[in-house]
């Protein structure tokens, strides 16, 4: 499941008084399997992106073609409804959609949606519901007893229950505690590691640097940069620029060699680089 | 979604746009009074071509008029569909199978498109061209004589506000759940009717529960500054009442009236 935009555009509200142009001029392609960081200030259009990655939004300028799918502004797949089970999208606070009575049958509307058997939608609620952290003793409970962070877990294996080939998730862990958020993480760096494409958007340069591979970096609808996570780091007074500050690994290895340190730095976890200080010193 | 018009303020300069809207109001309700009275096509006629002029004068765009008619079109033809079917008056005109189909019937089906279509295009023009703030102060402004018999004037606006202000804000969630609903496969558009029941289900409920942890967090917030309705309180924007809106009254007043006295003397 690759992803590829040519000259992708969306306009809000076309022809009306209110008409705003969110995206222009996007190339782009995310390759299968990775995990792709889109970053960018506020209004820089990332969450209109990955709305087209789902089709919620249909390009107005250009195309974007999603596996064998290709939409653009003239032609659009007979049913987006096959699309939609293919890529998961995770809205920013997902626990708003919640809506059954009880937390099984609010993760087993996806895969119902899209014609699984009741038994196999309960038999995935189960696996999914484990998955997030949580013990299947949850899945009789009414998902408005759950405190946020719980809401967000179920919200989100509502959309793992549907076995999306491309994940998406708008700022997944805005509001977790550092906890959750680690587990989250940690989540969906193996469902990655299962071989699924997973798209963020964050905030959060550390959560790049140490789960993601690729980076996208977005400003006033146009992408500005993309490549590995290492090369769009290197370019510090840039990303400062933008107002996007450097991962606290980074930083702290840019800091030691401008004191006279000769540190990689693609270092993305604590332990190479205390190795890496070591070597220094002693060496 | 995208396409909901109907009542939204559209910036400008208009000559609408600068009247005032204590003045709006009074027309607007003048209007739909008058639009009640029977006085025939030529009746119809008068009110038409007023409402025309003020859309004209308005400068805004005949698409987003006929966007704002355009969800009200399923209710017309429901209604419709009911008065020819079951009305029986006047001399039957056709048949349609073994139903006999009613001249008075056709007329007055007639006369009730007629109607919604004059309400709703002068209220879009009236909700198009004043900011929701402005029309809940000249509400205010209008009841201000009823303070005198205890009637709470100002709690009433302070109402109408903030139900105009959660408008845009709870259209934009109710999107936002849908799009989040249909990332989950729920299909909004396409399905049978029992998906679609599923479909709206999966709307509404979300949709309140926001609504009312909106409401309580308005509540709490209002409190915490101390909001007392009864306090006597100064304006940032004062409405002024000019020349121009006085002739707009005696004109629309003129259209109005003479409209209600054609339907008695006819």
């Amino acid at each position: 499941m690759s992803i590829k935009c040519k000259k992708l555009g969306y306009i809000y509200g076309q022809g009306t008084p209110f008409e705003f142009q969110a995206l222009k001029d996007v190339d782009l392609e995310i390759e299968e399997g990775s995990f792709t960081a889109i970053i960018g200030q506020t209004g820089s259009g990332k969450s209109t992106f990955i709305q087209h990655i789902n089709a919620l939004l249909l390009p107005t300028e250009g195309e974007i073609q999603i596996d064998e799918y290709t939409i653009s502004a003239l032609q659009k797949p007979e049913s987006l409804k096959s699309l939609r089970k293919k890529s998961g999208l995770v809205f920013q606070f997902p626990e708003y959609q919640l809506f059954e009575e009880t937390i099984e049958k609010d993760i087993m509307f996806g895969p119902m949606n899209f014609g699984v058997e009741e038994e196999e939608a309960k038999t995935i609620a189960k696996k999914v519901i484990e998955m997030v952290g949580l013990d299947q003793s949850y899945l009789e409970k009414s998902p408005f007893d759950l405190s946020g962070g719980q809401k967000r877990r179920v919200a989100i294996a509502g959309i793992l229950a549907m076995n999306p080939d491309i994940l998406v998730l708008d700022e997944p862990t805005a509001g977790l505690d550092p906890q959750g958020t680690k587990e989250m993480m940690n989540l969906f760096k193996i469902i990655n590691e299962s071989g699924k494409t997973v798209i963020i958007v964050t905030h959060d340069m550390n959560h790049v640097l140490t789960y993601c591979d690729h980076a996208i970096v977005m400003n006033n609808g146009h992408v500005e940069r993309k490549g590995t996570v290492k090369d769009i780091f290197q370019d510090s007074a840039y990303l400062n620029q933008l107002g996007i500050d450097l991962p606290l690994i980074t930083h702290m290895i840019l800091d030691l060699n401008k004191k006279g340190f000769h540190i990689d730095s693609s270092i993305n976890n604590i332990d190479d680089l205390v190795e890496a200080i070591g070597g220094e010193i002693h060496g | 979604m995208d396409n909901m018009t109907f009542g939204k303020y559209i910036p400008g300069n208009s000559l609408i746009h600068r009247l005032d809207p204590r003045l709006k109001i009074i027309v607007l309700l003048v209007f739909l009074i008058s639009v009640f009275f029977d006085a025939g096509f030529l009746g119809y006629g008068i009110l038409g071509c007023f409402v025309l002029v003020c859309a004209l004068l308005s400068q805004i765009k005949l698409s987003h008029i006929l966007k704002a008619i355009k969800p009200m079109l399923f209710m017309m033809l429901f209604l419709m569909f009911f008065n020819v079917l079951l009305m029986h008056t006047g001399e039957v005109l056709f048949t349609i199978g073994s139903i006999p189909i009613y001249s008075g019937a056709l007329l007055q089906t007639a006369y009730i498109f007629i109607r919604l279509v004059l309400i709703i295009t002068l209220t879009t023009i009236m909700t198009s061209t004043t900011k929701p703030l402005d029309l809940t102060l000249a509400i205010e402004n209008l009841l201000g004589p009823l303070k005198a018999f205890h009637f709470p004037v100002h709690e009433l606006a302070m109402m109408i506000s903030i139900a105009l202000r959660f408008i845009p804000d709870l259209l934009d969630e109710a999107k936002r759940i849908m799009k989040a609903q249909a990332s989950r496969g729920a299909d909004f558009n396409e399905g049978s009717f029992m998906e679609k029941i599923r479909s709206i289900v999966s709307l509404i409920i979300p949709l309140f529960i926001s609504a009312f942890q909106r409401a309580e967090d308005l509540a709490n917030a209002m409190e915490s500054r101390n909001y007392n309705p009864e306090a006597t309180r100064t304006r940032y924007k004062t409405l002024s009442w000019n020349i121009i809106d006085t002739f707009s009254l005696l004109v629309s007043m003129i259209v109005s009236c003479g409209v209600i006295i054609m339907s008695f003397v006819l």
